[in-house]
């Protein structure tokens, strides 16, 4: 793939944008509020595509589509059951225990709720998680760039890093979540048009249906449930049981319900209305990135399966290397010019993750660990200089994490992974807090220590695609994914009959001091009667829910 | 607020006027699989989108 002066242009000019944001932001910024939490003022509408946004990295872009050639429509699963429902329950029913907190930050919620000691547990788990997650993305995007323009490996990361860096560093969170909506614009203007070239040349939908029967599997690229009764019946290997508990309640859950990264987006909101309403306003944009990010994988394999089309999936072993979909069909449908956008909307997917994961790292590590633990009672000013300096470490750290990346190749995977160890038994922590005044602070804390040990232990314990089973080999998954879902499952059951144990046997606290925090003590905010109807959270949610449902049903 | 939809505007705007002229120039520029000038088609998206933002931010004010 060639770059001509108009592309280069085109990437030139959205660095300057981004830039500039950052910097016209910057005069906005006073307090350590201000740069590190937004002081609480970001319309609904931007908020809503930064939550979907921030999710919305090179990981996202590129493994979605790999995926896509990889298994098909199934991939699917990852939204129409696992982020959707997930996003409508946070703004329904946690929102108001995080916004109505007034906590800062999710760790600093589990504070108010629990203690402190669940608060550090989680500050510092979820600090080195955003370290991660960003070094990934960072990784994936170095290496696309490197096979695909020959740029240097180094060099594309420290390009990129050195831009996040430099737009978070002037305007805080606010610049982070307004380059993200930029960035979301230019992902769906930049690959909405692959998709449909994709998809036409390759005949339509029913052109794709023709075109990738399998010898072994038959249709199964293109029926999100038909055959995920039986684990060896589809390509990814997973069962119902497992995509329902493991990816769509645990994970899913786990991820959109207590992941700060996106929590933050919300909570940045205006209103306590406009917080509730950002994850159900989002859901509706990323009910449709299916068909954008995963549909033109599955376009990919259909044109690589059809020999009179010029295109190939590059191969790799006795397979083909899918994290290459995306960028081979940019190659074959994007002229220059195009081409340039598409290119610049996967900078901009990276740095959008990338951005998320710095902004919501500088918070926990300002507030929950800094203000808590080393510095109490320093001025304002103080913090606001920590989370500037902190952004710069931010990022330095994810370019560590970026080169550490490079010891695992599926990207996907890897993240699951972590989020299984993270994510999944805290999701039991916060279900069991928010909605059960008896929990404890040291039930809590308990139940999260033995559900990330249950994690550890099971990966230690199965065997997938050659990896795992580091202690004794007890059980087999089929696909590394069917793994991490059963990861997931198991720690998060740990955790909760743990959680639950461990309160009954301590002292609960006082009901008066649950106020605001715990569901039953709380006061619900109740629409205001000026709210139309339809721009209610409830109604909203039932829309989408139907909805979701469709799409399940259309792609059987 | 800062309005957001300005500077997004601007930005497909420019896009947006950059692919349909390069579009026009070269109509011969094409990728081996396109079967359209698909510059001239996106850029020409990418402007309705950029100037509807502006409008809508003008209109806001």
């Amino acid at each position: 793939m060639t770059l001509h002066f108009v592309d280069y242009l085109i990437l030139a000019l959205y660095f300057a944008f981004v830039i500039g944001i950052g910097y016209l932001l910057k005069r906005k910024i006073s307090t350590s509020a201000d740069f590190l939490t937004s002081n609480r003022s970001v319309p609904l509408w931007i908020t809503s595509l930064a939550f979907v946004a921030t999710n919305l990295g090179a990981q996202e872009l590129v493994g979605m589509c790999a995926s896509g050639a990889k298994y098909g429509i199934m991939t699917s699963h990852f939204y129409w059951v696992g982020a959707i429902p997930a996003m409508l329950f946070v703004g329904l029913f946690m929102m108001p225990f995080y916004y109505g907190s007034k906590a800062r930050s999710v760790p600093e919620y589990l504070k108010l709720r629990y203690d402190e000691k669940t608060r550090a547990f989680n500050a510092l788990t979820f600090a080195v998680m955003t370290i991660f997650s960003s070094g990934i993305s960072m990784y994936a995007l170095g290496l696309l760039f490197q096979l695909v323009l020959g740029w240097s490996f180094t060099a594309s990361v420290l390009l990129s890093a050195a831009i996040v860096l430099a737009y978070t560093f002037f305007g805080g969170l606010t610049s982070a979540i307004y380059n993200e909506v930029l960035q979301f614009f230019l992902i769906v203007c930049g690959f909405a048009p692959l998709a449909f070239f994709a998809v036409h040349r390759a005949g339509g939908w029913a052109g794709i249906v023709e075109r990738v029967q399998h010898p072994q599997f038959g249709d199964a690229w293109v029926h999100s449930w038909k055959y995920a009764a039986n684990p060896s019946a589809n390509p990814m290997g997973v069962e119902v049981f497992g995509i329902i508990m493991g990816l769509g309640f645990v994970l899913s859950f786990g991820y959109w319900c207590t992941n700060y990264l996106v929590v933050q987006r919300a909570m940045a909101a205006d209103t306590m209305a406009a917080a509730r309403l950002t994850p159900i306003v989002g859901a509706f944009p990323k009910m449709l990135l299916p068909f954008i990010v995963i549909v033109p994988g599955i376009a990919a394999l259909a044109l690589t399966n059809d020999p009179s089309i010029a295109y190939h999936l590059p191969p790799k072993g006795s397979s083909y290397d899918y994290d290459q979909a995306i960028t081979t069909l940019m190659a074959q449908f994007y002229p220059s010019g195009m081409l340039g956008i598409g290119l610049t909307a996967l900078m901009a997917s990276f740095m959008s993750g990338m951005a998320g994961n710095v902004t919501a790292f500088n918070t926990v590590w300002t507030y929950d660990i800094y203000q808590s633990y080393i510095r109490k009672d320093a001025p304002d000013s103080h913090y606001l200089w920590v989370g500037r300096a902190t952004t710069v470490v931010g990022t330095l750290l994810s370019i560590g994490a970026a080169y550490l990346a490079t010891l695992y190749n599926n990207i996907m995977d890897l993240l699951q992974l972590v989020f299984g160890f993270v994510n999944a038994p805290l999701f039991a922590t916060f279900l069991l807090g928010m909605f059960w005044k008896r929990t404890t602070g040291h039930g809590a804390f308990t139940g999260l220590l033995a559900g990330t040990g249950a994690a550890a232990l099971t990966h230690g314990l199965t065997l997938a695609e050659g990896k795992g089973a580091w202690i004794a080999q007890l059980h087999e998954f089929p696909s590394v994914m069917a793994q991490n879902f059963w990861i997931a499952i198991f720690a998060w059951t740990t955790c909760f009959a743990v959680t639950i144990l461990v309160s009954l046997a301590t002292r609960p606290r006082p009901v008066a001091e649950l106020k605001g925090l715990v569901y039953g003590v709380t006061e619900i905010p109740r629409p205001e009667e000026n709210v139309p109807w339809y721009l209610r959270p409830a109604p909203l949610s039932i829309a989408a829910g139907v909805a979701c449902v469709l799409l399940n049903v259309i792609f059987w | 607020m800062w309005d957001l939809r300005t500077p997004s505007g601007i930005l497909f705007t420019i896009y947006g006027a950059l692919l349909t002229a390069f579009g026009l120039l070269s109509p011969e520029t094409r990728a081996p699989l396109a079967e359209y000038n698909v510059n001239l088609w996106s850029g020409f998206l990418f402007l309705i989108f950029g100037v509807t933002m502006l409008w809508m931010s003008r209109r806001a004010t």
